[in-house]
């Protein structure tokens, strides 16, 4: 973990609402698919808290991208930030995701979401994983501002799903996710990140069909760092932990295997 | 590599400098080993410590408002036994004085607490958590009433063998009142303050944005609160004074010690800006420098009043 002055390369919109912002660090890194950074504009007191998103991309030892969903004062300030800007990182942050590499893979994405597992795609694609990502959105705008032509260029099996049918089928990304797993559920592994109450249904969807499943959460965090106690879930109690039946999602996460997690206490309203 | 100008000592315990970080926001130190050096730091509070684990409040525990934060974690602790077996033990290869943060339901509680920490090798002092507002039980409850404050203080006295802080609250009415019936129970320090009790609604849910409903107030948006309560306090009663709230820089640490703390606590600072500790400590010997001070304890407590 470091706490480094990155530089801004580019912040660009991806579409209304989405920008995808490029930093420079002075320092070498590994990102691991599945981490993310706290950040906030270089010594900027208000907001005052940094804001957690995950790594979108890794352009390079000291090149990150993040793309992220313009929504508060936080994401707001960080709109502002053009080429040459400061930003206060904090990095690498969280766990990562744990590739199953004898199963095949299903990667259900929804809204912003994406963010979380551009990278896993990419590694299940060097690793040679058999892949399905089901994408989802609420309109074709939102899905080109969530990253949708990188996840094309990857070249893998993937469905489209937005709530309007502007693009794709029109509905939740969680049917083309049941039929498929209706159709052949056999040794499959399930990675999800997006809405809470789109990865409820995944989870449910996934432990009815008896498929492993991996959720990427999202909460509101004071640190990023373990400090403030501030970002957790609720988990089964069966699950041991020194914390008893709360664990953080900055450390004990961000990527929790989903029979873990008790889906009906939210982490957040969304 | 230590400045000596800023050495400080409460209740015979010597700090290398007056800068702690605050319980609640350091968790129990090792955290914050991977970024910044530990070996620098006057010292840090640690999470508040029970005599059972505590799982804490439901979440949504944390939002962000102007200038500052609303908690309301619950005191989501290991227990005082797993820091003594877990945490101390790695704890002691640093060289920085660890204050142990107590807490309990009931007095009962807050005695089987500090008993189960006096067999902690490393420990230099407890700081009696008489006003967290996130728990509805102990905590402010005691922390709101002199005289129950005044009780748990002299039989914490008395189970402690180390020298004990208590941490004030501010959601009274006369905070003089409190500290004097505290000093009077036999306390060897006081810091203050802890959280103000605060609320922040959802205007489209219509539900407090907190599961709990009310938090605990913290960040530079309550500095002025807290300068003042310092002031009051430091006026009132003869005791060392540990300045805390909404403290980021040297700047903000020095109105506290002008006004009469001998040493500070940075707290949600430590979440946007973890050097922030550090940033403090460098910026006290600048500030020494600029105004030719052989030792920063000339300066507790020196407004000018002219």
């Amino acid at each position: 973990m470091i706490d480094s002055i990155a530089t801004v390369e580019c912040n660009l919109e991806s579409a209304t609402g989405y920008r995808l912002l490029t930093l420079n660090f002075a320092e070498e890194f590994q990102i691991l698919p599945g981490q993310f950074a706290m950040l906030r504009a270089h010594d900027c007191y208000e907001p005052l808290l940094r804001r957690a998103l995950a790594v979108y991309r890794q352009g390079g030892p000291r090149q990150l991208s993040f793309l992220y969903q313009v929504l508060g004062r936080g994401t707001e300030m960080l709109s502002l930030l053009g080429s040459g800007a400061k930003v206060d990182a904090l990095l690498p942050l969280g766990n990562n995701w744990t590739v199953e590499e004898s199963a095949r893979a299903i990667v259900v994405a929804g809204g912003v979401g994406s963010a979380s597992v551009l990278m896993l795609c990419e590694q299940l694609k060097r690793l040679r994983i058999d892949t399905q990502i089901f994408f989802g959105s609420a309109n074709e705008r939102s899905a080109l501002g969530c990253g949708l032509r990188d996840f094309l260029d990857l070249d893998m099996p993937l469905s489209i799903t937005t709530d309007d049918g502007s693009l794709g089928e029109r509905g939740f990304v969680t049917a083309p996710l049941e039929r498929h797993l209706a159709e052949d559920a056999r040794s499959a592994v399930v990675y999800t990140c997006g809405p809470w109450a789109m990865m409820k249904r995944v989870a449910e969807i996934s432990r009815l069909r008896d498929v492993m499943c991996f959720a990427s959460l999202e909460a509101p965090m004071g640190c990023g760092f373990g400090v403030c106690v501030g970002c957790v879930v609720a988990v089964n109690t069966n699950e041991p932990s020194g914390y008893g039946s709360y664990k953080r999602v900055c450390t004990d996460g961000s990527i929790f295997p989903a029979d873990v997690i008790r889906w009906e206490v939210a982490a957040m309203s969304h | 590599m230590h400045d000596h100008r800023l050495a400080v000592e409460i209740a015979g315990i010597r700090f290398r400098n007056p800068v702690l970080g605050a319980s609640g926001t350091f968790g129990y130190g090792l955290e914050m080993a991977d970024l910044i050096d530990l070996n620098r730091l006057g010292g840090f509070s640690t999470k508040g410590l029970s005599a059972r684990p505590l799982a804490g409040n439901p979440p949504a525990r944390i939002v962000e408002t102007h200038g500052g934060m609303l908690n309301a974690i619950g005191l989501q602790n290991i227990g005082a036994r797993a820091f003594l077996e877990e945490k101390l033990p790695p704890l002691r290869q640093y060289d920085t004085r660890i204050i142990a943060n107590v807490f309990g339901y009931s007095d009962d509680d807050y005695i089987e607490a500090i008993e189960i920490l006096n067999d902690g090798e490393g420990i230099a002092a407890y700081e009696l958590n008489i006003s967290c507002p996130n728990v509805k039980e102990g905590g402010i409850v005691i922390g709101n009433s002199p005289r129950a404050a005044a009780r748990l203080t002299e039989r914490a006295r008395r189970a402690a063998s180390r020298p004990l802080i208590v941490k004030l609250s501010p959601n009274v009415t006369d905070i003089r009142e409190l500290a004097r019936a505290i000093a009077d129970a036999g306390a060897d320090a006081l810091s203050l303050i802890n959280t103000v009790v605060g609320m922040s609604i959802d205007v489209n849910t219509r539900r407090p944005r907190l599961n709990y409903g009310t938090g605990g107030l913290s960040g530079p948006a309550i500095r002025p609160i807290a300068v003042r309560m310092v002031y009051e306090v430091a006026c009132a009663v003869s005791l060392p004074v540990i300045g805390i709230g909404g403290i980021a820089t040297a700047i903000d640490a020095m109105e506290f010690i002008l006004v009469g703390a001998t040493a500070v606590q940075i707290g949600t600072a430590n979440y946007y800006d973890p050097q922030a500790t550090m940033k403090v400590i460098t910026g006290l010997s600048e500030y020494c420098d600029r105004y030719g001070v052989d030792s920063i304890l000339s300066l507790v407590n020196s407004l000018r009043k002219e």
